[in-house]
């Protein structure tokens, strides 16, 4: 058992299943992680993004025991992580993962439950229970390499779970997997939260886990930029709004008031920071606005429509986290 | 603690998954029997060598034949072992690195040593059976006598024994060296060096000795498997000294390579010819080694700070303790020097 038990007596429940403090880690000279706070509640989907590089992969090595700290700690259910092995509480789908040739789906798993130490009985259960879970139960008798790659991807997370651990790390799980096998591995990600565990899993392409997650960190170069419910990072990265404005006629005119009033600002009116055309559509002006309520919004298209422009769409658009992920980590 | 409850593995989850895939597919029945029909000509060309000398007049005893054909048969599975041992071990852990499986084995509770363990008795366990199943070939020997059983069990225990050190020796490099082709060469480059570096100074023993002449010690082939085997193969006549040395048609005295391997083996004093019982101290040594390559590769299997002691380590240093109190106590059994010549 890898886990200290010593600390921590009165685990609480509302503990976080993940906790990891000043968590640094360097390889030489580089700093691959530099004081890492990341917290995840019991039961979320935590989706760890950042750009390749950027430490996802150190991070979830650490927390998976594989690596120690250069310093700080890692508390796995409110226990301290001694690093240097396996342990228990966490199943680890790692980045690149291997299978082994001339084994059968069921015998590489009953591979892995063998080296949990689960006996006869538990490991035959387990293997028919992750077999159905993952939908393989059919490729049972296939042997692994000549499963398809989303296959092999719903093997290798069926790996991690078959000592039942509470805490699942899955390290860019949807890198090269088709669109049907994404939706697959959505679904999955769904159903182990619905089984209560608590699952970090990191991409460096946000648009794949947006929808599924409830929590997202974003990392870059070993710093945590933000940390967070989704919709808590969305409003506090949001500094700007995006108007999105489709004139039917008057494009011109509504072009020149625009980058007038970006020029020479009014106090009533949403403070502009830039007019541009909308590459997919003439007909559209997308104006940066700096974060204002609906009341200017509503008075800027009363300015629009007493100047003649025939609006047919005005709406706000949130900068979606794609773009917010692009700006925090490549504005340097 | 949520979960379930859990206890130690109680087979070496290693062990079954290797033996599961170990026999797949048609390699391993393959060099099955390319292995028992090299042994098998070996035998067969031995015994037309020497039924060719008695057609030219020789006098050939069929205990000679019997001698003549455990020799051979026993080099020729011995060069077979200590080529494919290494080959068996090189790529077992570097493989689990390259086949980026190694992250997802030391996530589990496995510790080094039963990954080493296991990887050591499943790569050794084909080996034995190549080794056993020409146990059958072997026992031709007995249709002309000549043998007594011992001799073929200490035959067996070297091949066992060296079959153990190379196999350790492999893993050791993949441990090391992280990848198979790497691996593999420098298992290789260390294996020639084992067997070839105290062959060369035997033979240029003499010229640098002083005085010039002298034969070399035996402990310069300690750790050549061949000169041990050489030492089990050679049966001393047991009638008088008048008798051959080596009978007709005997491997040796036909194989120029062959004869290489008896300085340090077959000392020549004022009382005729004596072998001194090298492979006692070749068993003992590749004992010693096997422990040590075990336990320096079980620390290079770790992830991190692997020089940091560990609770294991006592095991080795136990083990290491035994075969050496073991090694001191039997030393007038395995430590014989030959009278030095004048």
């Amino acid at each position: 058992m890898r886990v200290c038990r010593c600390h921590h007596k009165g685990t609480h429940a509302m503990t976080p299943a993940i906790e990891t403090v000043n968590l640094t880690r360097r390889y030489g000279r580089m700093v691959a992680l530099d004081h890492l706070n990341l917290t995840v509640a019991r039961g979320s989907i935590y989706g760890f993004i950042g750009p390749n590089g950027a430490g996802k992969t150190t991070t979830l090595r650490l927390l998976a025991g594989l690596i120690e700290p250069t310093s700080g700690e890692v508390r796995l259910m409110g226990q301290r992580l001694i690093p240097g092995g396996g342990q228990r509480l966490v199943g680890y789908m790692p980045d690149f993962f291997g299978v082994y040739d001339d084994l059968r789906v069921w015998e590489y798993l009953d591979f892995f439950a063998r080296c949990y130490g689960l006996e006869a009985a538990r490991r035959r259960r387990t293997v028919d229970e992750l077999l159905n879970l993952v939908d393989l139960a059919d490729r049972r008798n296939a042997y692994v390499q000549s499963l398809s790659r989303g296959m092999q991807q719903r093997l290798c997370l069926a790996h991690a779970l078959v000592h039942d651990p509470p805490v699942l790390l899955l390290d860019e799980p949807a890198s090269g997997l088709d669109p049907r096998a994404r939706v697959e591995l959505r679904e999955l990600l769904r159903t182990l939260r619905d089984m209560g565990k608590t699952v970090l899993v990191s991409s460096h392409i946000l648009s794949e886990l947006a929808e599924v997650c409830n929590e997202i960190g974003i990392i870059d170069s070993g710093k945590m930029i933000v940390s967070g419910p989704v919709e808590m990072v969305r409003r506090q990265l949001a500094g700007s709004t995006r108007l999105r404005i489709r004139v039917l006629r008057g494009l011109e005119t509504a072009r020149a008031l625009l980058q007038q009033l970006e020029a020479t600002p009014e106090e009533e009116l949403p403070r502009l920071r830039g007019v541009r055309a909308d590459p997919s559509d003439e007909a559209v002006v997308l104006v940066e606005v700096e974060e204002s309520g609906e009341e200017r919004q509503a008075a800027l298209l009363t300015r629009l429509v007493q100047a003649g422009v025939v609006i047919s769409e005005f709406r706000a658009q949130a900068e979606n986290l794609e773009e917010l992920f692009l700006r925090l980590t490549t504005a340097e | 603690m949520r979960g379930i409850r859990l206890q130690r593995p109680q087979i070496n989850p290693i062990i079954v998954r290797e033996v599961r895939t170990r026999m797949r597919g048609a390699r391993p029945y393959v060099v099955l029997t390319v292995f028992l029909a090299l042994l098998a000509l070996t035998g067969v060309g031995i015994f037309q060598l020497m039924a060719q000398q008695a057609r030219f007049g020789g006098v050939l005893l069929s205990a000679q034949v019997g001698q003549g054909l455990f020799k051979g048969l026993a080099f020729v599975e011995l060069l077979l072992v200590v080529f494919l041992a290494p080959a068996m071990t090189s790529g077992a852990i570097s493989g689990e690195r390259e086949g980026l499986t190694y992250d997802m084995l030391l996530a589990t509770p496995l510790r080094p040593e039963q990954v080493l363990w296991g990887k050591l008795v499943a790569a050794l366990s084909y080996l034995f059976v190549l080794i056993f199943a020409a146990v059958p070939v072997f026992s031709v020997v007995f249709v002309f006598g000549g043998v007594e059983p011992l001799a073929l069990l200490k035959a067996l225990a070297l091949l066992v024994m060296t079959t153990i050190f190379f196999g350790t020796l492999g893993l050791f490099c993949s441990a090391l060296l992280q990848r198979t082709t790497r691996a593999t060469v420098v298992v290789y480059a260390l294996v020639l060096l084992l067997l070839g570096a105290p062959l060369l100074l035997a033979m240029v023993w003499g010229q640098f000795s002083s005085p010039p002449g002298q034969a070399p010690p035996p402990s310069l082939v300690y750790l050549q498997p061949f000169s041990a085997l050489m030492a089990i193969t050679t049966i001393t006549p047991s009638a008088g000294q008048e008798m051959n040395f080596f009978g007709y048609g005997d491997p040796v005295s036909g194989l120029p390579f062959l004869m290489l391997l008896w300085p340090g083996v077959i000392h020549y004093g004022p009382a005729g010819p004596i072998v001194v019982p090298v492979y006692r101290a070749t068993l003992i040594f590749y004992g010693l080694l096997t422990v040590l390559l075990g336990w320096a590769t079980a620390h290079l299997m770790l992830p991190g700070r692997r020089w940091r002691p560990r609770r294991s380590d006592l095991g080795f240093v136990l083990l290491l303790l035994v075969i050496g109190l073991a090694a001191y106590a039997w030393r007038d059994w395995w430590y014989v020097a030959p009278p030095r010549m004048g």
